[in-house]
């Protein structure tokens, strides 16, 4: 008998599991395009763009801090990352549904690998960052030593919410819009093409309490120590690990369910 | 218990009989006792055994008796509702068709893929894969893409892949109708080997021969409960009692 990658149900073998899901989420996207790689860059690349021509050029703003294009690509490239891993989300169960069937590695892969073949997008677009942050001159602070906490916590968000929403979509199939229609809202009510601090009001502290608001400003502490907000980053963290605590309980609780429905 | 493979005690199962019934959040999250489900029935109710390690199982029973259910609970791909299905060590499960392979990968990462989920190493799947290849005689269709395959051919890498996994218990569904007499010959010498080896086998069929041929020891399954768990012999002569044929 030969040996295997750790033994069934061991971390070593969800490792190997997920790496090995991932890794060909990415390979298909890869090696299916004549652009591969340059779609991770050009899509966010694009984006920004307008963004940049929207609000410099063509509106009066008063938001966000100079130089523009780099607040907002702080927080653009950190949402689509959210954005795209959410939406997959609700399809978690079904687009594999033939694997799911007939393989009974940990069911929560399914969700993870996702967030997982998401976030390494993220990280190649990173070099749009250091792209614009020299042509807008801005300059890099010590703040981008949170950069890694930033990501921790959108890690732990992504795996509450997709712990939450994969199970309930596959059994509701109403929920599948519904979300989308959530994350086209959740666009404008987290601070991507403004910050926290531009609120009006009461606004800023109601603001702290979508998880999204903190960890994007924790993004963008590297650039602009302005955005340094300790309130909205200690409800967020709260959230984030509220989030996975309710995830780890519903999936648990609907796992069976899902698999009958599959 | 020492030597146990398998073992599945009281082991239960329900489904929704219709598909489009409404789902409330009380079914779903409430404790069983708050739940009312007039649409659902036990697929499987009240099953228990234990197979010990070796051992050569046969299932036999009518379509819709529960088989195929009791095959995806001790693979894991389905989680019971009542009771619980302890498994010593890794399944390898030819189930579906089909069974966990991809349409849009091609036959070469379907098989790094499957053989990879199963835990085995790369270094290892490499080794292998020209034998798995050959095995299913699929030399000329490394790069296609498996949903390109004809039905016989995806039998044929699915048995490949699934007998080459170093998993100790082997389960297989009734796929292997569906290749020609020659592979089957050659799945079924497969089959010998791995017996000799000491895997477990689970084998559904309804296929007397086969059955006769593998199995020593029968479970026969009747309207979700088992009816009888005895010698093979014994299980046939009343599962024909029961439809003469």
């Amino acid at each position: 008998m030969t040996q295997t990658v750790g033994a069934p149900g061991s971390a070593r073998r969800y490792l190997h599991s997920l790496w090995l899901l991932s890794g060909r989420d990415l390979r298909v996207r890869y090696s299916t395009s004549a652009l591969g790689y340059l779609w991770s860059i050009l899509d966010p690349l694009v984006m920004s763009l307008i963004y940049w021509f929207v609000f410099t050029q063509v509106f009066e703003r008063t938001v966000g801090t100079e130089p523009y294009i780099v607040f907002l690509i702080m927080a653009l490239l950190p949402w689509v990352w959210f954005n795209s891993a959410v939406t997959d989300f609700t399809k978690a169960f079904s687009k594999d549904a033939r694997l799911v069937r007939s393989t009974s590695i940990p069911r929560s892969i399914w969700v993870t690998r996702i967030i997982l073949s998401k976030g390494i997008e993220f990280l190649f677009s990173l070099p749009v960052i250091v792209l614009f942050a020299i042509v807008g001159g801005a300059t890099l602070t010590w703040g981008v030593l949170l950069f890694p906490l930033a990501v921790l916590l959108q890690l732990v968000l992504l795996v509450g919410l997709g712990l939450l929403i994969a199970p309930l979509c596959m059994l509701w199939g109403d929920l599948e819009r519904t979300t989308r229609l959530i994350l086209r809202a959740l666009f404008y009510a987290s601070p991507i093409i403004y910050g926290i601090y531009d609120l009006p009001g009461v606004f800023p502290t109601l603001a702290a309490f979508n998880p999204l608001a903190g960890i994007f400003s924790l993004y963008r502490v590297a650039f602009f120590p302005d955005q340094w907000d300790p309130f909205a980053l200690a409800i967020s963290a709260v959230m984030c690990v509220g989030f996975l605590g309710a995830g780890l309980i519903v999936f648990r609780r609907l796992e069976p369910a899902v698999l009958k429905e599959l | 218990m020492e030597g146990d493979a398998i073992t599945v005690d009281g082991l239960g199962v329900r489904f929704r009989r219709n598909r489009r019934g409404r789902r409330s959040l009380k079914d779903l999250f409430g404790g069983s006792s708050r739940r009312s489900r007039p649409n659902e029935f036990w697929a499987l109710r009240d099953v228990s055994f234990a197979v010990k390690r070796g051992e050569s199982i046969g299932v036999v029973g009518r379509n819709g008796q529960g088989k195929s259910t009791l095959l995806k609970l001790v693979a894991g791909v389905l989680l019971p509702d009542e009771g619980s299905v302890t498994v010593d060590g890794g399944v390898a499960p030819l189930i579906e068709i089909t069974g966990g392979f991809v349409g849009d990968l091609t036959v070469r990462e379907n098989v790094r893929l499957t053989a990879g989920l199963h835990g085995m190493p790369r270094a290892e799947v490499n080794r292998r894969f020209d034998g798995i290849i050959e095995f299913a005689e699929l030399e000329d269709f490394i790069d296609t893409p498996y949903k390109h395959l004809s039905n016989g051919m995806k039998v044929r890498l699915a048995f490949a892949v699934v007998s080459e996994l170093d998993e100790p218990i082997l389960l297989v569904d009734e796929v292997l109708a569906v290749g020609d007499k020659a592979f089957r010959e050659k799945c079924y010498a497969r089959i010998d080997e791995l017996l000799a080896g000491g895997r477990t086998l689970f084998f559904v069929s309804h296929n007397e021969r086969d059955l006769r041929r593998f199995c020593e020891r029968g479970l026969y399954l009747k309207k979700g409960r088992l009816e009888l768990d005895a010698s093979l012999d014994e299980v046939l002569d009343r599962y024909n009692a029961d439809y003469p044929a």
